[in-house]
């Protein structure tokens, strides 16, 4: 019989252990070495949770550790003294071992070795690496010193020296721009930059800060942040229905492509509406607080749902900012992190100010209120100037209460007609002429017209702006403990909004009773008083596996006691601290990182490198993985010409199977797509439903986004195949890449298979891959010349118009062959 | 979380048969050589099922108008429903409302030699009394349609979280090279058809292969899978063929066994353009088979996907999952219990019985019920009466694979509302199917976010034993 527990992740970490576990001879660290098997093998009964803690004994402190146990008297842990330690005795015991069978839970001997070399060297205690603040490191001294390019790869030049390893050579110009290209941009490169870089005429730190300044690097950047907060445009419960937040996506890119520092950034997101005179896209960026799934389902319960809204957030904001998994604490305390089931429900409440009611009836889009409307920006000004005048004639705060008393009224009018009774009537009537009153005297009768005017002019105005969900704080609701997480419970303590307890307590200014989303926010990011400096390791971390495939700690988003330490702790650190003492300046971090040697060596691994590092761990290479879906979409659309390059907007509708919505109700929906240039905008701008994401999207490992995503996998199933080979979007985009190729590449076979190599892979073909594609051509060709098939069917796919100049036979053979070339492991691969 | 990329690297490198290798990894295909210790590669103990049908009823059928018969509830039809049994208790669209039994809308009767109660609604599922196994009292935590659809296939009612055919694929593997090893199969009928995400046949954090594949009964059949017009198959396949060889040399060049994977995945897609079709052809079936089950060729029917089922149960299919999704009845009851057991009931007796017939019951396990059960109070509305949602108690059967047939487990109190007699809920659920299949839902894991999940959750799951032959 074998345990299940053993999988790729564990083997992972058995290879691991050679890579990162002390040589002989090597001190141990208890971080690295030691907590990772405390966690996994005793935590669960004998950890930080103190409702499920056997024999009193807690072995995740050293008060805990170091301790007489109740029951024997003895000690579980006698430092210096592995013999004496009843933790060691138990482990060893064969008749009733630690961890006990029915854990299905035990320990190798080389875990046993380093348990008891830890208790004989003292048993020495660290804090969580992840709790512990990072500080700076110097960069280390390396034998090869005329490697480094910037002290990012001293540090790991150092790494591979120690373990008596070397880095790759650097990767060729083609690939480094290529890489640069898709990694900063998402696109590939336009084969101008390619020849410039090649020749010379520009310097790498060139090719790097035109790329980084490129309007493109914010969408990158944004597809990334997008799958760690959730964005989707439908509501993702039940009926998913469509809802108002695009241009939450267009604050994203524009904030990264105009470098807003990290720290704004985070308060512009949770706290958007809380600044001093927010300004119109800080408030939408506060509908970072409505991006979760909700339902508008009849007949739910909106206790429950406030209760599973709450931990949803929690879950998110936790996982974003603080890489960790606090939503684990919704129904006890956290079985492996300090996290309690009352810190859980102090997060909550600093969200409790947002409203999460009226989500009903069933229409397209639905309607979250508060909402605002973006308007493009050749109306803004008339907006802005409308505005003015309608304040100047009415004061903003009286402009609102006009509309509300305005909505009483007329709902007080309708009502009025059904009524029977004549009394009910009367004091009916009263109302509304009260609330007339109130109304006029907010002006006198001349302006309030004026103003009325002004408005309609603004309503009219605004139809034709997006519509977008954003935060408007209101009195927050009751929040209380769920003991076990169960929302019909009202036995737990109500809480206040405060940060986890292990952490310390916020300090809130003079007469502020209550902490807000902006003094969490604060926190979050404040390097001196706060958790900013955790904030920035795992930020830090996620740009590092942006752009060499893998974390520096491969845990993205569980800094936790279970999470996999960091391969190279100091390098993580240095980096973090960087990243804040720049201002959290986020394409000065970019720019490091893209800039060291350590990113510019090649892909390419010998049979030994991957034996000996499958992960890349070390960094004795670049890594080499598939592009995700959005930019495998990019990619073919940006080399036939037909990408549609615009930044921000509404989602767009590309081609998609017929009836693909048919298990959506309430409304039913038909997928209407887009007949116009909209079809071929990037794919970061697919129109995202939740509960059935395109399934192109899909087949290529793009997130449903229902929960945050730090890491997407990056499979290769035959349903992606068929995507590639078959999605009217890549035969579409294949046509007008033959098209190009027929137009533009030359008259002879030899002359078009090179424009079609360089333009797609930015390389000439070898012999064989020549002859293989005029294998394939001459083949294709000869079965429409033998009229086996209808040759200008392929010329109907898609919305753009084939060309009349070139033969139908022509374009169908090339069209072949350029699909052979967007189903290329090397098309779909950054390396 | 790429463990994927480690596991297939580590396989390329670890001198297996290359091709094949890359082909199990790609299929979740246990091959004897395939590195024992890095897949879970065999069941924990002999298993009695090799595959599972689970008949998804969307929408929550009512345990009252199908097997839990409680005279109790005809004699209080239409009056107050007291309140010891809801005080207290989460209620979905009758909340605030006045509550009121509602009787039971059609009559029972005893059938077979076990005399199992079944509703005049199910004609073709009393002749199955001797072959199923009841459970009456099921119990979710989960009162609106989506998390409780998401809580049965999940086993929680966070998303993102593997379904359980993915979860018995990844500890299985496929026994099909053409096939996905978890299908999903929809029809509508009924009732205004509840909305399903495909979140319900996700992977989760599971490697994406083992995600479940939707077939379509019109249109293509498995997204994309057609060619474009005016592209011949000789053509096609020249193509898919040119961009093997092209991969293939690539992979002489740099080795990085990530190709593999992927020139697997062009061959399986190759072959699936003729196998799915081939497979989801049902009018090759004769003539009585087509009567037995009631289906159309070609109409997405569930009588049609019922024969469909049994189509991929012997071409392999692990994990089989249909849905109907009908069954939300909060008004006119009797008229859409009538629609729906139209539907339903007849092709189900068919798919168990020809199962029975070709042998196959013995090893396929068969699962049927809805995400919950239904109020004993009456819902009114614009048309007949119905009922509300429920969750503390409802019904499901389950039949074949070491199942002890013709019996009736656990009971509801006398109204029907709370299970009280030996409880199942969906952890135990889960926890009896994967022990047929000869799965351990305890040490049954996969690695995230720092824990050792499991489809059955962290709260305890049993194995019901008492419906185990």
């Amino acid at each position: 019989m074998k345990s299940f527990t053993i999988n790729a992740n564990h083997l992972f970490l058995g290879l691991g252990l050679f890579l990162l576990s002390p040589c002989l001879g090597e001190e141990l660290d208890f971080n690295r070495d030691v907590r990772p098997i405390l966690s996994d093998k005793c935590f669960f009964c004998h950890g930080p949770d103190s409702n499920h803690r056997e024999a009193d004994l807690r072995l995740d402190t050293e008060e805990g550790a170091y301790a007489k146990l109740k029951e024997s008297g003895n000690f579980a842990i006698v430092p210096g003294k592995p013999e004496q330690s009843e933790f060691m005795i138990r482990i060893l015991d064969k008749e009733d071992p630690m961890p006990p069978v029915e854990s299905h839970k035990s320990l190798k001997p080389k875990e046993i070795d380093i348990l008891k070399q830890w208790i004989k060297e003292g048993a020495v205690y660290e804090d969580p690496w992840a709790y512990a603040p990072p500080v700076k490191h110097p960069a280390p001294k390396v034998k090869k010193s005329d490697w480094p390019s910037n002290w990012i790869d001293h540090f790991v030049l150092a790494r591979l020296e120690k373990k008596g390893l070397s880095p790759s050579p650097e990767a060729d110009p083609v690939t480094l721009t290529r890489r640069l290209s898709f990694d900063l941009t998402g696109l590939p490169p336009k084969p101008a930059l390619v020849a410039d870089f090649q020749s010379g005429k520009i310097s790498y730190e060139q090719l790097v800060d035109t790329l980084i300044s490129s309007p493109h690097f914010g969408e990158r950047m944004a597809i990334y942040w997008l799958d760690l907060v959730r964005y989707a445009d439908t509501v993702g419960y039940h009926g998913d229905q469509d809802h108002n937040i695009s241009p939450y996506r267009d604050y994203v890119i524009k904030a990264f492509n105009n470098n807003t520092p990290f720290d704004q950034f985070t308060r512009e997101q949770l706290a958007g509406d809380l600044l001093p005179k927010p300004t119109l896209w800080q408030k939408v960026a506060s509908g970072y607080n409505r991006l979760l799934q909700t339902s508008h389902e009849g007949g739910i319960q909106a206790k429950e749902y406030n209760a599973i809204y709450a931990a949803d957030r929690v879950r998110n904001v936790s996982e974003v900012w603080m890489g960790a998994t606090v939503g684990c604490a919704q129904c006890h305390d956290h079985k492996y992190d300090p996290y309690t089931i009352k810190d859980h429900y102090t997060m909550a409440a600093f969200f409790a100010d947002i409203h999460d009611k009226g989500y009903t009836g069933n229409i397209l889009p639905t309607i979250r209120p508060p909402e605002m409307v973006i308007l493009n920006p050749e109306l803004q000004p008339k907006a802005d100037r409308l505005e003015a005048q309608m304040a100047e004639l009415v004061p903003p705060h009286a402009q609102a209460e006009i509309s509300r008393l305005e909505m009483l009224r007329n709902k007080w009018t309708g009502q009025l007609k059904s009524l029977r009774d004549d009394k009910r009537k009367a004091a009916l009537q009263a109302r509304i002429t009260d609330a007339d009153k109130k109304i006029a005297a907010f002006a006198p009768q001349d302006k309030l017209n004026a103003f009325y005017r002004l408005r309609k002019q603004h309503q009219t105005l605004a139809k034709q702006g997006r519509r977008t969900m954003i935060t408007v704080a209101e009195k927050p609701r009751t929040m209380r403990i769920l003991p076990r997480g169960n929302w019909q419970d009202d036995s737990g303590e109500i809480v206040t909004p405060a940060i986890p307890e292990f952490m310390g307590q916020l300090k809130l200014p003079e007469g502020q009773e209550r902490a807000t989303r902006l003094d969490l926010a604060n926190w979050l990011t404040d390097t001196a008083k706060g958790s900013g400096g955790l904030t920035a390791r795992v930020m830090a971390n996620r740009f590092w596996y942006l752009f060499y495939g893998r974390g520096i700690s491969p845990s993205l988003s569980d800094f936790g006691g279970q999470g996999q330490a960091p391969v190279n702790p100091q390098l993580l650190d240095q980096l973090a601290v960087a990243f804040y003492e720049s201002g959290w300046d986020v394409k000065a971090l970019v720019r490091l990182l893209v800039t060291s040697r350590a990113y510019r060596q090649s892909s390419l691994a010998t049979a030994e490198m991957l034996a000996r590092d499958p992960a890349n761990a070390l960094v004795d290479r670049q890594s080499r993985y598939r592009l995700p879906a959005e930019l495998i979409r990019d990619n073919a659309l940006a080399v036939s010409g037909l990408l549609v390059d615009e930044i921000g907007g509404e989602s767009a509708k590309p081609y998609q199977p017929e009836g693909y919505y048919r298990h959506l109700n309430f409304p039913p929906r038909k997928y209407q797509q887009h007949n116009d240039p909209r079809q071929w905008r990037r794919g970061l701008y697919v129109h995202w439903q939740r509960m059935f994401l395109h399934p192109m999207m899909k087949a290529l490992d793009a997130p449903s986004r229902e929960e945050c995503t730090a890491e997407r996998p990056r499979s290769n199933t035959p349903n992606a195949a068929l995507v590639l080979l078959n999605d009217p979007t890549f035969i579409e985009a294949a046509r007008n890449f033959a098209q190009r190729i027929v137009s533009k590449g030359g008259d002879s076979f030899e002359q078009r298979i090179g424009f079609a190599y360089q333009e797609a892979l930015n390389r000439a073909p070898d012999e064989e891959e020549k002859a293989i594609f005029k294998q394939l051509l001459e083949d294709t060709r000869a079965q429409y010349d033998q009229g086996e098939n209808e040759v200008t069917q392929l010329g109907k796919v898609g919305i753009s118009p084939a060309a009349t100049d070139i033969s139908p036979a022509d374009l169908a053979s090339w069209t072949t062959v350029a699909r052979g070339l967007f189903n290329l492991y090397e098309f779909t691969y950054r390396n | 979380m790429n463990f994927n990329q480690t596991r297939r690297t580590f396989l390329g490198q670890a001198g297996l048969g290359l091709g094949s290798a890359a082909l199990s990894s790609l299929m979740g295909i246990r091959s004897a050589s395939a590195a024992s210790d890095i897949y879970p590669s065999a069941p924990h103990f002999a298993p009695k099922a090799k595959r599972v049908i689970f008949l998804c009823m969307a929408g929550g059928p009512s345990h009252l108008e199908t097997f839990d018969y409680k005279p109790e509830l005809d004699r209080l039809d239409g009056k107050a429903m007291p309140e010891s049994f809801t005080k207290g208790q989460p209620i979905a669209q009758l909340q605030g409302k006045e509550l009121k039994v509602l009787g039971h809308q059609a009559k029972f009767r005893p059938h077979g030699k076990s005399g199992l109660m079944v509703s005049d609604y199910l004609p073709w599922t009393a002749k199955m009394a001797d072959d199923i196994t009841v459970i009456k009292s099921m119990v979710t935590e989960q009162i609106n349609h989506d998390p409780a659809h998401t809580f049965m296939n999940t086993g929680t009612a966070i998303s993102g979280r593997p379904s359980m055919g993915a979860w018995v694929n990844y500890g299985l593997g496929s026994l099909s090279q053409n096939l996905p090893g978890f299908v999903v199969l929809t029809s509508v009928a009924g009732r205004n058809p509840q909305p399903i995400a495909s979140r319900q046949w996700s992977a989760g954090f599971l490697p994406s292969r083992y995600q479940g594949v939707e077939f379509n009964a019109a249109g293509d059949p498995v997204h994309y899978l057609s060619r474009p017009k005016g592209v011949s198959i000789k053509q096609q396949d020249e193509l898919i063929k040119s961009i093997i060889q092209l991969d293939k040399k690539k992979l002489g060049q740099i080795r990085d066994p990530e190709i593999e994977t992927r020139i697997a995945a062009y061959e399986m897609a190759f072959r699936m353009q003729s196998s799915v079709p081939d497979l989801m052809d049902v009018s090759k079936e004769p003539q009585s088979a087509l009567d037995m089950y009631g289906a159309t060729p070609g109409d997405g029917s569930y009588a049609s996907n019922c024969l469909l089922a049994r189509r991929l149960a012997e071409k392999g299919v692990r994990f089989i999952q249909l849905y109907h999704r009908g069954w939300d009845h909060h008004g006119d009851l009797d008229k859409y219990m009538k629609v729906c057991c139209e539907h339903t009931d007849r092709a189900t007796w068919a798919l168990l019985t020809d199962l029975k017939q070709r042998g196959m019951l013995e090893d396929t396990l068969i699962v049927w019920g809805g995400e919950f059960g239904r109020t004993p109070m009456f819902q009114g509305g614009k048309g007949g009466a119905g009922r509300d949602h429920h969750i503390k108690g409802f019904s499901m059967w389950m039949a074949g694979a070491g199942m002890k047939p013709g019996m009736s487990y656990g009971e509801t109190d006398e109204l029907g509302y709370s299970a009280i007699k030996d409880v199942v809920n969906v952890r135990d659920l889960h926890a009896t199917m994967l022990h047929q299949l000869g799965l351990h839902s305890n040490r049954f894991t996969y690695p995230f976010q720092g824990l050792d999940m499991k489809l059955t959750g962290v709260e305890p799951a049993k194995v019901i034993k008492g419906i185990l032959s």
